[in-house]
């Protein structure tokens, strides 16, 4: 190189290489059940943290899939007034509520034309087992809506054989779009206040536009209803490895 | 407030109540206190000695510990006599034993009497001008005066309130939790007083109690959780009926 002065040029060290850690980027990726999540409140840090020692003590025992809402589920109940001592349900999980040891998920049939719902508690011993049928997403995370669709949208045959997940990285994501009964629905769900993606709706177009007036614009925005669970996520992820690989 | 399952497989609901830095205060004897009984003065909970006069540390300092945010008063029989300056535990119960607990309702400020009362008001429409939550008639024409007593509105809440017969299905020696069943008076975190239940039923219940109290530096080594017969344990497998 042609230097300014008579001095040598200045050392360039070469660039470094770039090393993007595709391990850990898997790790964070895995499924956190939304249970272990505490919610915004002014408790003591340590009440959560009896209730997930108590929660990872069940988990070692009885084992819980990862489902989300929208899979089939096959759940395997303990109950003194039926002949084998046991029920058998099965159903597409609708909602998971609840934070802790009471969390909750629901399961909805229809059996014999008859639409049914169960809310299973998840950590009551007793269930006896739990298996994921079809492990799928649907476009929304609360399927209430199922009760005022069509029924063919929500029977799933009880014998079942289970769907092995094919070896994505993903969880797919069913983009169904259900088709509903005639109104009156339980809900207005066309109203923007649900954020329903999971819907053909099939009302006039003035319909829903009236729908529109009730939406809430400045939601998005307001910093006071932010709550991030970044660090929360990751402490708890930390904690949950450690336990889980006593 | 936290579920608990029984072996039965059936649910309660269960609070969780911290025993935060107890220590025994002072002993007042019977003829000094005049009661029927001795008494012991206990306080709770540590908090900063710079917001109150010299003059109130004196009790804290004849024990020789920092200052309390509550000091409360138990009655005791004269074998249970603590020696002042004693910190008490969580383990001073056992479960399966029954307890009463006192505290400070939540306060809802000043109120009206429909909500304060229960009261049922008068009817939303068929022509009521203006009244829709007024308390009435308060007195009648023959008394010519209002009583004394009369439910009005006013400030409610924030008063102390206490929930006998309690079940302690849980202690957790680490942490000084109790686990006590069904809900208690008061706002989360706020400070509670826990008693051995005085109600006739229970009177009988309590089989060995740690007595006077559990002492930390004993030669009881006691594990880190203790469970009461019926609570469904996550170490077992999940109940089936027979």
């Amino acid at each position: 190189r042609v230097s300014s002065d008579g001095k040598p040029p200045k050392f360039q060290p070469p660039p470094k290489p770039v090393i993007i850690d595709r391990k850990t980027q898997k790790e964070e990726r895995r499924f956190l059940s939304p249970e272990f999540i505490p919610p915004r409140g002014r408790t003591d840090p340590l009440k959560y943290y009896l209730e997930r020692k108590d929660m990872i003590q069940r988990r070692k025992v009885f084992n819980i899939p990862e489902f989300y809402v929208g899979s089939v589920l096959a759940v395997t109940a303990a109950d003194p007034h039926a002949s084998d001592k046991s029920t058998r349900f099965v159903g597409i999980c609708i909602q998971r509520g609840g934070k802790g040891l009471g969390a909750t998920f629901v399961l909805r049939n229809v059996i014999e034309d008859q639409g049914v719902e169960i809310c299973y508690e998840l950590y009551s011993p007793r269930i006896q087992a739990i298996e994921v049928l079809k492990l799928e997403k649907r476009l929304d995370e609360n399927l209430m809506y199922l009760r005022d669709a069509l029924p063919e949208y929500s029977t799933f045959d009880v014998n079942m054989k289970p769907v092995p997940p094919e070896d994505h990285e993903e969880i797919p994501v069913n983009k169904l779009q259900v088709r509903m009964k005639p109104k009156p629905w339980s809900k207005r769900w066309e109203r923007p206040k649900y954020n329903i993606k999971g819907i053909k709706f099939e009302l006039p177009e003035h319909k829903m536009k009236a729908a529109q007036k009730w939406s809430q614009p400045w939601l998005e925005f307001d910093m006071l209803r932010e709550y991030d669970t970044s660090k929360i996520e990751k402490k708890i992820r930390k904690e949950l490895s450690e336990e889980l690989e006593k | 407030m936290m579920p608990i399952w029984t072996k039965s497989g059936e649910k309660h609901a269960v609070t969780l109540l911290k025993v935060q830095d107890c220590h025994v205060l002072r002993y007042v004897s019977k003829e000094e206190s005049g009661g029927k009984t001795a008494k012991l003065l206990v306080g709770g909970k540590n908090v900063s000695p710079f917001s109150k006069p010299e003059s109130a540390h004196e009790i804290f300092k004849e024990a020789g510990v920092p200052r309390k945010q509550k000091v409360t008063t138990f009655n005791v029989t004269d074998d249970a006599i603590i020696k002042p300056g004693t910190p008490l535990y969580a383990a001073h119960f056992r479960p399966g034993q029954f307890v009463d607990v006192t505290a400070k309702t939540i306060g809802k400020g000043f109120q009206g009497v429909v909500k304060r009362w229960g009261f049922k008001g008068q009817p939303a429409s068929h022509g009521q001008t203006k009244t829709h939550r007024r308390p009435g008639a308060i007195s009648t024409n023959k008394a010519a005066k209002v009583y004394r007593g009369k439910k009005m509105p006013g400030k409610m809440g924030n008063i102390y309130r206490t929930s006998f017969g309690l079940k302690v299905w849980r202690i957790n020696t680490k942490h000084d939790i109790i686990y006590v069943n069904g809900s208690v008076p008061g706002h989360t975190n706020c400070l509670v007083k826990v008693r051995d239940s005085k109600l006739p039923t229970y009177k009988d219940c309590n089989k060995n109690p740690p007595f006077p109290t559990f002492f930390a530096d004993g030669d009881e080594e006691l594990p880190e959780d203790l469970f009461d017969e019926e609570v469904f344990q996550f170490t077992d497998p999940s109940v089936t009926f027979a």
